[in-house]
C-alpha cells in the first residue's frame, strides 16, 4: 500500500513470510509507483514490467531478459521498518531506539485528515502527551489519536483500550468521524480568515 | 516544437459550432466552415494552418517547414479506418508515446490480450533513426500474444514495427491476422495540451472485414485505457531525457532511441532535462 | 440475455462482472458510446428513451438500471447474492445499493469528465466523490469490526458489485484511493474471488499466480 513519510512516498509491503517493509514508491526503470505493484514470496513486483525488488530494495528479477541476473546497481531504497502492538513504524535513517509502546491499547483504524496537526490538536481539546499520544477531553475513556503530520494533512491513527466490545470499537470509530470534521471545518476557517 | 503538426479533433466529429481545446497552453477553436472545411483558429482569433488526414484534423501554432508526416498504407484499398476517439491523460504527451513503443509491459498491463506469463521475454530487435527521413523505426520486433487483435482466434507470434515520425505521434505496424503478408497499422497521436496534460486520439487502417466497428473501438480503447492507468502514475509527469533519472535494458531500445531523438531536434516540450 | 455494452462504462462492467462470478452467459452487443454516441440513436433509444446504457434484455424483459440487472441476474442464477434475508442484512443491501447511485454521479462524472471531456464541475464532482468514499471507508471499517468482510454480509452480495467499479476507478477520475485502507482490502477481496473479470483501469491481481519458472532461452 502506499504511505508518506517525510522522505517521501514509500511502498509499504509485506512479504509472503511476513516481513513489512518499507521501499521508495517509485520504480526506477520507468518512473511508476511501485504502491500500484504486486507481492509475490518475498519480492515486490513493478506492474508496469514487473521488475521485482527484494526486501533490501535489490533488483531480483526483469521478466524482458528471464535469463539475465539484474546488476547491483539497480535498486530502490528502503526504510527500516518496526512493528509493535500492530502499529507500524518507519525509521529515517538508523533508528536511535525502540519505537514507543502504548500499553494496553489496541489500533482501530487510520484516517486522512486534511488539516494540520494543531488544527487536530484544537479539534481534540488537547495536545499530544510525551508518548505523542492526544487524549480528545470529551471521549477521555474512548479513544487516544497518534498523529502524523504529512505536508498539508495529517494522519490520525486511532487507539483504544484493548478490552473494548465490538460495539464501543464502532462508537469509537464514529467519534474519530466526528473529530475528523471538527478539525477540517477549524482549519478551513483559519484558512478562510 | 511550434512548429510541428499536432491532432486537434476528429473531422467526422465536427460541426459548424466547433470544438474549444487547447494546443500547449493556447485555446483553440476547431470547426467547419460554410463549405464543410475544418478550420481552426487561435484564441487571438488567428487563422493557424490546418490539414485533414488519417481520420483528424491537424493543425500548428507556428509555419510547419515540413509536411505532416506520409502514412501511406492510409492510401491502400480494402483498409478499414477505425476513430478510436479521444482519451484524455494526465502525463506528458512523450511519455504516452513512449509507451506504445514499448512490448515489455504488454504481459502485466495488457494481460492475456497482448501478453501473459511467462512470455514475458522481449528478444533482441533492431532500431535505428533514419536519416532520410528523420524518424526514429524499430524493426523485427517479435512478442508472444494470446489475443493479439479482434480478429485473431487464439495465442501468436506477433511482429511489429514501429515508427516515430513526429515527436508526438507514433505509428505502429502489426502482424494481420486474416492477411499474411499485409500489416495491420495502429497509431496513436497525441495533442499536447500542457507539458503534462494531453489528449490521445488513437486511429487505425485495418484489414478486417469481420469485426463490428463496435468491437474494433472497444478493443483499442481497452488496451489504451489499460496504459492510462500506467501513464497517470509514473513520477516524474514529464520524460525524464537525462540518462541517469531512468534505467534502460535491451528491451528499451526504441525508447533510448526516441529519447535521443528528441533530444537532438531540442524537443523539450513534456520533457524532464536535468534530474530534480 | 443480451447486454448492450460499453466496454469502459463502469455500469456496464457490473453486469459483466456478476454475469461472470455466477456464470451466466451473456450475449454482448457493444455499443459505440464515444466517439459515436450510438446510446442516443434511434435503435438505443427505442429500447431505453432515458439513453443510458447498459441495457439488458431478456425476452420481453428490457432492463434500463444496473441495480436491477444484479437483482435479475443473482434472483436467476445465484440467490445467495441477494442476502440471507435476515433483516439487517436485508437493509444493509438496500443502503449500499441506493449508495452506489452516489458514486455512479460523483466518482463516474468526475471520470467522464476528466477522461472522456464530459461537462462538469470537476471540484464539486471530487468533493462529492471523497465524501462517498469516506462514508464508504467509515462503513467498511465497521463491517470489518462486525467480523465482515463485504457490505451487508461476511460473503459478498449485490452490494458489493454495484458500489465497487467506480470505487476502483476513482483515480480515473483524479480522485486518489490511498487513504481509505479498508476499501484496499475490500476491493482485494472481491478482486479474489473466484472467476472475477477486469476492466480496463482494474488491473489484474498477478500475486494470485505464482511466480513463472522460466529456463532460460525458453521463452
Amino acid at each position: 500500500m502506499p504511505a508518506r513519510i517525510p522522505a517521501g512516498p514509500i511502498a509499504l509491503w509485506r512479504s509472503q513470510a511476513g516481513h513489512a517493509v518499507a521501499s521508495a514508491d517509485r520504480c526506477p526503470h520507468r518512473g511508476m509507483r511501485l504502491s500500484h505493484g504486486f507481492v509475490r514470496g518475498e519480492a515486490l513486483s513493478c506492474i508496469y514490467h514487473g521488475w521485482s525488488y527484494g526486501k533490501t530494495g535489490n533488483c531480483l528479477r526483469i521478466p524482458a531478459h528471464p535469463s539475465l541476473t539484474p546488476p547491483e546497481t539497480i535498486r530502490v531504497a528502503t526504510h527500516d521498518v518496526e512493528e509493535s502492538d500492530g502499529i507500524i513504524w518507519i525509521a529515517l535513517g538508523q533508528p536511535a531506539a525502540r519505537p514507543p509502546r502504548f500499553e494496553g491499547l489496541v489500533p482501530l483504524r487510520s484516517l486522512t485528515v486534511n488539516a494540520n496537526v494543531a488544527a487536530v490538536e484544537a479539534a481534540a481539546g488537547a495536545k499530544a502527551d510525551p508518548e505523542g499520544l492526544v487524549s480528545p477531553s470529551q471521549h477521555p475513556q474512548e479513544i487516544r489519536l497518534l498523529l502524523a503530520p504529512q505536508d498539508d494533512q495529517t494522519l490520525i491513527h486511532v487507539l483504544l483500550d484493548d478490552k473494548s466490545s465490538p460495539s464501543r470499537r464502532i462508537a469509537a470509530s464514529r467519534t474519530a468521524e466526528s473529530l475528523r470534521r471538527m478539525a477540517e471545518d477549524l482549519q478551513a476557517k483559519v484558512q478562510a480568515s | 516544437m511550434r512548429d510541428e503538426w499536432y491532432p486537434v479533433g476528429l473531422f467526422s466529429q465536427l460541426d459548424r459550432n466547433g470544438r474549444n481545446t487547447v494546443l500547449m497552453g493556447e485555446p483553440i477553436t476547431v470547426a467547419l466552415d460554410a463549405e464543410g472545411a475544418a478550420t481552426v483558429t487561435s484564441g487571438s482569433g488567428r487563422a493557424l494552418p490546418v490539414r485533414v488526414r488519417y481520420g483528424h484534423v491537424w493543425s500548428s501554432l507556428g509555419n510547419p517547414r515540413k509536411e505532416l508526416f506520409a502514412i501511406p498504407e492510409a492510401d491502400q484499398p480494402g483498409r478499414r479506418f477505425v476513430d478510436v476517439g479521444v482519451v484524455r491523460v494526465r502525463c506528458s504527451p512523450l511519455r504516452a508515446v513512449e509507451n506504445f513503443l514499448d512490448i515489455a509491459h504488454f504481459p502485466f498491463v495488457h494481460t492475456d490480450i497482448l501478453g501473459a506469463e511467462p512470455h514475458t521475454e522481449v528478444e533482441e530487435y533492431k532500431v535505428e533513426i533514419r536519416k532520410d527521413e528523420d524518424e526514429v523505426w524499430a524493426t523485427q520486433v517479435k512478442f508472444y500474444q494470446p489475443q493479439a487483435a479482434k480478429s485473431a482466434n487464439g495465442g501468436i507470434t506477433t511482429e511489429y514495427m514501429y515508427r516515430v515520425p513526429a515527436p508526438t505521434c507514433s505509428v505502429l505496424y502489426k502482424t494481420c491476422p486474416p492477411r499474411p503478408g499485409e500489416w495491420d497499422v495502429i497509431t496513436l497521436f497525441v495533442q499536447p495540451l500542457a507539458e503534462d496534460l494531453c489528449d490521445v486520439w488513437p486511429w487505425m487502417a485495418l484489414f478486417d472485414d469481420a469485426t463490428p466497428m463496435a468491437d474494433l473501438i472497444h478493443f483499442q480503447q481497452t488496451i489504451f485505457l489499460q496504459d492510462r492507468s500506467i501513464l497517470e502514475n509514473q513520477i516524474p509527469r514529464l520524460l525524464p531525457l537525462d540518462p541517469g533519472m531512468e534505467i534502460p535494458t535491451r528491451a528499451d531500445l526504441t525508447s533510448v532511441a526516441y529519447r535521443r531523438w528528441l533530444k537532438r531536434h531540442n524537443y523539450t516540450y513534456g520533457a524532464q532535462l536535468v534530474a530534480q | 440475455m443480451k447486454l448492450y455494452d460499453y466496454v469502459l462504462s463502469p455500469s456496464c462492467y457490473k453486469v459483466r462482472l456478476m454475469a461472470a462470478l455466477i456464470g451466466v452467459k451473456l450475449e454482448i452487443r457493444p455499443v459505440d458510446f464515444h466517439p459515436g454516441a450510438e446510446h442516443l440513436g434511434p435503435e438505443l433509444m427505442a429500447l431505453n428513451p432515458a439513453g443510458s446504457i447498459p441495457i439488458l434484455e431478456d425476452g420481453d424483459l428490457i432492463l434500463t438500471e444496473s441495480t436491477a440487472m444484479l437483482a435479475y441476474l443473482a434472483a436467476k442464477a445465484a440467490p445467495e447474492w441477494l442476502g440471507s434475508g435476515a433483516p439487517e442484512e436485508t437493509a444493509r443491501i438496500q443502503q449500499w445499493l441506493s449508495f452506489s447511485h452516489r458514486l455512479t454521479a460523483s466518482l463516474g462524472g468526475a471520470r467522464l469528465h476528466e477522461m472522456l471531456l464530459r461537462p462538469g464541475d470537476i471540484a464539486a464532482l471530487q468533493a462529492q466523490g471523497i465524501a462517498a468514499l469516506r462514508e464508504l471507508e467509515a462503513g467498511l471499517v465497521e463491517q470489518g469490526l462486525r467480523g465482515m468482510r463485504f457490505l451487508a454480509s461476511d460473503r459478498p452480495t449485490i452490494a458489493d458489485i454495484a458500489c465497487f467499479p467506480y470505487v476502483a476507478l476513482a483515480p480515473d477520475g483524479g480522485i486518489l484511493l490511498d487513504p481509505y485502507p479498508a476499501i484496499r482490502l475490500w476491493s482485494r477481496a472481491i478482486r479474489g474471488l473466484d472467476d472475477f473479470i477486469e476492466m480496463p483501469g482494474i488491473h489484474r491481481l498477478h500475486e494470485l499466480n505464482p511466480e513463472p519458472q522460466i529456463e532460460p532461452g525458453a521463452a
